[in-house]
């Protein structure tokens, strides 16, 4: 079945539930090879790789890999860049506590409507140039840090800034023009956590530009504008690298991009309404924002943290922050990992017990970390902190795949922006006034975590269960079938439109754990012209 | 038998002075206001990297001779007056010395004369926007305060000066700013348009 190429889920359309989620490459009788083509990978019919060979970065498969989680990395790096510095920029702006606050919240917020865009911008221009154009028109946002002199063009700043980090979203749908549907997950896994590293690598990379700078001469007030200049020249050397050296399609660029429209395409609004109806949608965004949110929130507010509680010096700071973010490069595909060896024994009662565990004891931690008086105790508490928080971002999307198939792309985006809202959310309720310390505000956090992951054991699926309770009794109702030709109405099955998604549920049957074998297959669940 | 809870006690008490990390934790409170402190200054909003202040200090002379015994050296520090404090957490004061923020930039140290002494110091250019006042510690041989002074009363609310900071802005560095900004909009605008130029020249 063809696709619209970058339609809202496309990119994880053809994870069918049966393979483990992050797959690194797809045999040939499951998807066959194209022969004819001279490429440096295997590829399927569509020329797109059907394998994901990292150390390579050969045209144009795993060149786009690289350039496309390098870009988001940048973005990364230049949304948080003033985290580290804020010791010197509170006292060159006169900023207070709140201003600090507010100027973090902002820098999050900025991206819940700029990815929302990048959609339709990768539709209209491709990914290619959607990557180029705002990495590009960013770059002057950040160049904007040497005018600042007040809270308010500081907090302005920032918010224009954090808009590049719908980076993520030219990211993902450029890798899916590149790469087959089957190892997709793994592909673009490792891109988003890659990328959620540029949060921790500028809390190094700051402090040490500062250093140098100030090393050759230069007055702190000075010193730190200086130092912008550096993710800036990232942005504009990411940009004109991903014009030059990289292609929309694996066969050439955007001139070439038609659209296959002998499929009858799904109506939007259908599709938001089957997002927005079902509750898990929300008990995920709500999740989510308590995950990857607190890991936002944590990468805005932890160097000052360390340099004020522990009277660090600036670059010592930076390099305890970094490990939180850096850590990203494990935690977040070990997160994966753990929910798809969990599914194999239990199941999505598996999966989901995995998240509960892995982000409740990321909580916990944060507790901890609040708590700590020393500076070993509190740097072992991030650590674990950040383990949690990291892994739980990797385990919520081993769930959401199966939330709905026909809404995918559009409830993985709603997740992206709760984390997002849970990041401003928390940033402006602990670290934005003065009624909390900045340790109270950390552990009182730790216990926000701990309170918003308990939603997870009401996610229920008739089919599978939940955490505590039974798959549902009922013959026809405990069927993947069901669950998933549920999100059509009679008309749309009159037309075959949800012919994929029975597939999907048989093969996400994986999901019923080691029951799988005794699960008995209902009468005319699978048409017979699938 | 009445020597093992002694023995107890005292191994408790030894124990109880390394938590306190092997110094005696020195508190704010507990040191005397033996000298008398002031600073002159333009009488104006002063500016850093350029005004200067003068600062002298003594010990008091009501105070009977000897009180200045142990008095080595003297720290002179600039310190934040209660109203650059509030909403600054990294700015507080508390009484524990070694963790108290309150005085931040040093504006001279050296040794202890029982002569009045002054120093001339211009305002370094790292110096925040805030409100200010001067105190000068007493320090004796192991660098631990004993005694201080400071120009403004107990309160800290009189004889106060503001100090403006510098900007940190630069005009070389607002070009090369405004330079490599429009380079990225230019150098994106001229791929854009080569490229869809080269698309419409492929078709015709």
């Amino acid at each position: 079945m063809s696709e619209i190429e970058g339609s809202p889920g496309s990119s994880m359309h053809g994870v069918t539930g049966r393979e483990p989620a992050f797959a690194s490459s797809v045999a040939s009788p499951i998807v066959p090879t194209d022969t004819t083509a001279n490429f440096d990978l295997p590829v399927d019919s569509e020329h797109k790789a059907k394998k994901f060979k990292l150390f390579s970065f050969a045209n144009p498969h795993m060149r786009t890999f690289h350039l496309s989680w390098i870009s988001f990395f940048t973005c990364f790096v230049s949304t948080f860049a003033a985290a580290p510095l804020v010791p010197i920029i509170r006292d060159n702006l006169n900023l207070k506590k709140q201003d600090i606050g507010n100027a973090g919240v902002a820098s999050v917020s900025g991206s819940i409507f700029s990815r929302l865009v990048m959609g339709a911008v990768c539709d209209l221009l491709g990914p290619r140039y959607g990557c180029a154009f705002l990495i590009m028109l960013s770059a002057p946002t950040v160049f904007c840090m040497s005018f600042v002199k007040d809270a308010g063009g500081y907090i302005a700043v920032r918010f224009m800034i954090g808009f590049s980090l719908a980076t993520f979203v030219s990211c993902q749908y450029w890798m899916s023009t590149m790469f087959n549907s089957k190892i997709i997950g793994l592909v673009n896994g490792t891109a988003a956590g890659w990328g959620n590293m540029g949060g921790g690598a500028t809390q190094l990379i700051m402090p040490l530009v500062y250093d140098i700078i100030r090393q050759a001469g230069s007055t702190p007030f000075t010193a730190w504008r200086i130092a912008f200049f550096i993710p800036g020249w990232l942005h504009v050397i990411m940009g004109i690298l991903v014009l030059t050296l990289g292609q929309d399609l694996p066969d050439g660029n955007l001139s070439s991009l038609q659209k296959k429209g002998d499929v009858a395409k799904d109506k939007f609004a259908k599709v938001l309404w089957n997002a927005i109806s079902n509750y898990r949608t929300w008990i995920f965004v709500l999740l989510y924002g308590y995950s990857m949110g607190v890991e936002l929130s944590t990468d805005n507010v932890i160097a000052e943290y360390f340099y004020d509680r522990f009277n660090l010096k600036l670059h010592t700071a930076g390099i305890i922050a970094a490990t939180f973010g850096m850590a990203n490069l494990l935690a977040r595909p070990f997160g994966g990992y753990a929910s798809d060896k969990a599914a194999l024994l239990f199941g999505m009662r598996g999966r989901l017990w995995v998240l509960w565990i892995l982000q409740t004891l990321g909580g916990v931690f944060c507790i901890w970390l609040g708590r700590a008086n020393s500076l070993p105790i509190a740097i072992l508490a991030m650590i674990l902190f950040s383990i949690g928080a990291q892994a739980a971002c990797g385990a919520t999307f081993g769930i959401i795949p199966f939330i709905s198939r026909r809404s995918l792309g559009i409830i993985s985006g709603l997740t992206g922006a709760g984390g997002n809202l849970g990041s401003g959310l928390t940033q402006l309720i602990f670290f934005s006034t003065s009624r909390f310390s900045t340790e109270a505000g950390l552990s009182w956090m730790g216990v926000m975590i701990v309170a918003c992951t308990l939603p997870v054991t009401l996610v229920h699926f008739p089919q599978w269960g939940s955490m505590f309770l039974p798959p549902s009794k009922d013959v026809v109702k405990s069927t993947e079938e069901h669950y998933y030709s549920s999100e059509w109405n009679e008309e749309e099955k009159k037309k075959g439109m949800h012919s994929s998604s029975l597939k999907f549920a048989e093969n996400s049957r994986s999901e019923r754990g080691k029951r799988v074998a005794s699960a008995p297959t209902p009468p005319n669940s699978t048409p017979s012209h699938v | 038998m009445a020597a093992a809870p002694r023995l107890l006690l005292g191994f408790l008490l030894v124990l109880a002075c390394f938590s306190e990390t092997c110094f005696a934790t020195i508190t704010f409170s507990s040191l005397p206001r033996t000298l008398v402190v002031t600073a002159s200054h333009p009488q104006r909003l002063l500016k850093a990297g350029e005004d200067k202040i003068t600062v002298r200090w003594g010990l008091n002379q009501t105070l009977a001779a000897g009180t200045d015994s142990a008095y080595k050296s003297i720290k002179v520090e600039l310190c934040y007056a209660p109203i650059s404090q509030v909403d600054r957490a990294w700015r507080k004061t508390v009484d524990n010395l070694s963790k108290d923020k309150t005085c931040q930039f040093k504006i001279v140290k050296g040794p202890y004369t029982t002569t009045n002494q002054s120093s001339e110091w211009t305002i370094e250019r790292d110096v925040p926007t805030a409100t200010y006042f001067v105190r000068a510690y007493a320090l004796d041989a192991k660098d631990n305060e004993v005694a201080y002074g400071q120009n403004t009363d107990a309160k800290k609310t009189t004889n106060l000066f503001e100090i403006q900071a510098i900007t940190g802005r630069h005009v070389s560095l607002d070009i090369a700013s405004v330079c490599f900004s429009a380079f990225s909009i230019v150098a994106l605008m001229g791929f854009f348009l080569a490229e869809k130029r080269k698309g419409i020249k492929a078709q015709q």
